[in-house]
């Protein structure tokens, strides 16, 4: 399968709103949209768990070309707290309960939107990846903290 | 700006602002076997302790994803 493009990101972001689903870029490829000069294989997004919007997310993955049985829909339509999707057009990993984030709510209130599509704050993506506390993200985060602050500053300057 | 950040990070931080969204996609999305991980087209965790457990007991260690 070929690597993850700007092209499919775009498709992402206007099949979920075709079909208004809440959901947040989280994890690397949100720090990638953010600007954070990295390199990741997926897309990971944070979906706020409830009925409608399970059931708004599995029509918009169809539409995408992911191809899932009706068990496999139930997964997503209940919102099991991380499911990998590798059945479709390009990897994708839903993420219903990420470590170290309170709730979706309090993440969407902090969201940035980059070019339109919704991200998580930075501060909640390095709080996810200190509460995985995963030898990965032990390696990445001291960059990734590093970017937090080249980014905030640039962000308060840009608003002052 | 950011007069703790090392500098060779800072010059990175800086050539990726100045490159389009498309262009920064284009050059962090990269394509590798993933042993394991990818072997299947479907996983569906209940919980992320489920998901955590089954990375550690499951993947190879040298793909760092067994917590500290």
């Amino acid at each position: 399968m070929p690597a993850f493009e700007y092209r499919q990101a775009e498709e992402i972001k206007q099949a979920l709103r075709r079909h208004h689903v809440r959901y947040l870029f989280i994890g690397k490829s949100g720090a990638i949209l953010l600007g954070f000069p990295d390199t990741t294989q997926d897309a990971d997004l944070f979906v706020d768990r409830n009925p409608e919007n399970g059931h708004a997310l599995i029509e918009s993955l169809r539409e995408l070309g992911f191809d899932l049985t009706e068990q496999q829909a139930s997964d997503v339509e209940r919102g099991k707290d991380f499911i990998q999707l590798k059945n479709g057009p390009f990897d994708l990993d839903l993420v219903f309960a990420p470590d170290g984030i309170e709730s979706f709510e309090d993440a969407w209130k902090r969201r940035i939107e980059v070019q339109d599509f919704p991200v998580c704050h930075i501060d909640d993506i390095i709080a996810s990846k200190e509460a995985a506390n995963r030898e990965r993200d032990r390696e990445s985060l001291p960059r990734l903290r590093a970017f937090r602050d080249y980014w905030m500053q640039k962000r308060n300057r840009n608003q002052s | 700006m950011a007069k703790n950040i090392p500098q060779e990070w800072l010059a990175e931080f800086e050539a990726a602002a100045r490159r389009p969204l498309e262009v920064r996609l284009r050059y962090a999305f990269i394509r590798t076997y993933k042993p394991v991980m990818d072997d299947e087209k479907f996983r569906a965790f209940e919980t992320m302790e489920d998901y955590r457990r089954w990375c550690e007991e499951n993947l190879p260690r040298w793909l760092g994803y067994a917590r500290v």
